[in-house]
């Protein structure tokens, strides 16, 4: 789900760039300290999680974990996921440095977005909606990140449809284990310490 | 009321839940020692006139991906597909530096550069013909071989033998250092920041 350096346009890896950077800015801005351990280990969660192979019939993917990593700090998952992302440039080479703002947006504004829709129903007393919105989350943001890295490789040219199908098809048991582990995070943590997924909700993340 | 200003209190109830994080993180990292399964790489050859290349997408072959061959400034000079094993062989074009780019879809792209000093010309005696010959009748007379028939037999020989040990020296050229080292070195970077973070916060606020 990387995209490696020189694959992308320019106009695309400019408008990539740009957008990351707001959101890395109002991530920043709207970050409590107090909680900066929790985005540090989250941050490291996503640096590792790539790290975890799935071999699906000629390629593998890997778990990307943004669905999680919404859920927790909402708009501070920009920070978060960008230093993931950079760190894993320069240790790994995986993805490029050009393509770090596309790639940030790629999985990062899934993160956001399935934060928003899904997050009052993590929240919720009802177990039934709770793990239904917990592994919508988890599976819906590895969803929209494969399309928004078919929608980038479409904007240099590649034909939409076919490698839409390719990537998603390919995430498929991502998204599934994805799910299945937000469901697992967010039991775990009601039932330990509550107010971390109410703190979100508090400062307006 | 005065805010706490330790910096885990919002995270954690004791010890035991970072501890839990940080043992599921160490359990994924490693069982991730290998750094290469997610990325795509090509290696390049050359034996006689012909370059022969390999892509790999971790350590399964890449088929049907797009080879597209380069000079160093970047001039395109030919184009071809990966064979079902991964392989794509071409002749020399030129004697330069090659710029050989694998694109192994969905966004994943590799380059190998191959150096235009691999390639070896093979070494051409100057000799009188007369002397030439001389020699090459003395030689077939005693060993029934020519020179030249000779030279063909231990270039082919020597490539054969050389061939595995080129591989072998291309990956090593491409590989970095040992991975698991790469791991934690991320993760302490991360959590570097985080306490650069929380120092310059912790200076700014004014002490109770």
């Amino acid at each position: 789900m990387h995209i490696s350096e020189g694959i992308l346009s320019a106009p695309v890896l400019l408008s990539g760039a740009a957008l990351a950077a707001v959101g890395t800015a109002i991530g920043i801005k709207k970050m409590d300290y107090d909680r900066i351990p929790q985005v540090a280990i989250l941050s490291a969660a996503f640096f590792v999680a790539s790290l975890v192979h799935v071999p699906i019939g000629p390629t593998s993917v890997h778990l990307v974990l943004n669905g999680l990593i919404g859920l927790f700090l909402g708009w501070v998952a920009f920070p978060a996921i960008l230093i993931g992302l950079l760190l894993q440039t320069l240790l790994f080479q995986y993805g490029g440095l050009t393509s770090l703002g596309v790639n940030c947006i790629n999985m990062t504004l899934p993160a956001l977005v399935c934060f928003l829709i899904f997050g009052s129903g993590v929240r919720s007393k009802n177990v039934k909606i709770s793990l239904f919105s917990s592994f919508m989350c988890g599976f819906l943001s590895v969803f929209l990140s494969s399309l928004m890295v078919a929608f980038s490789l479409f904007f240099t040219g590649e034909h939409f449809l076919t490698v839409a199908k390719l990537v998603v098809i390919a995430h498929l048991p991502i998204m599934i284990i994805e799910g299945v582990i937000t469901i697992f995070c967010v039991r775990f943590l009601k039932k330990v310490k509550p107010e971390i997924l109410e703190v979100v909700y508090d400062k307006k993340y | 009321m005065t805010k706490n200003i330790n910096p885990f209190y919002n995270i954690i109830i004791s010890p035991r839940i970072i501890i839990f994080f940080i043992f599921i993180l160490f359990l994924c990292s490693i069982k991730a020692h290998n750094v290469y399964a997610h990325k795509v790489y090509i290696f390049a050859w050359a034996e006689g006139d012909t370059i022969y290349t390999e892509s790999y997408s971790g350590d399964k072959r890449v088929s049907n991906g797009v080879i597209k061959v380069f000079t160093a400034s970047g001039d395109f000079l030919l184009e071809g597909k990966t064979d079902t094993d991964g392989n794509f062989s071409f002749k020399i074009p030129q004697q330069t530096d090659l710029k050989i780019v694998l694109e192994a879809g969905m966004g994943h792209r590799a380059e190998y550069l191959f150096r235009s000093d691999d390639i070896r010309e093979p070494v051409k005696e100057e000799a009188t013909p007369e002397t030439q010959d001389g020699l090459d009748t003395i030689k077939k007379h005693s060993t029934g071989v020519s020179t030249e028939e000779l030279r063909k037999v231990m270039e082919e020989v020597l490539d054969d033998r050389l061939n595995p040990i080129s591989k072998r020296l291309a990956r090593i050229e491409d590989k970095k250092n040992n991975s698991l080292t790469d791991i934690i070195g991320g993760i302490g970077y991360i959590l570097g920041i985080m306490g650069i973070v929380i120092y310059f916060r912790n200076r700014a606020t004014p002490k109770q």
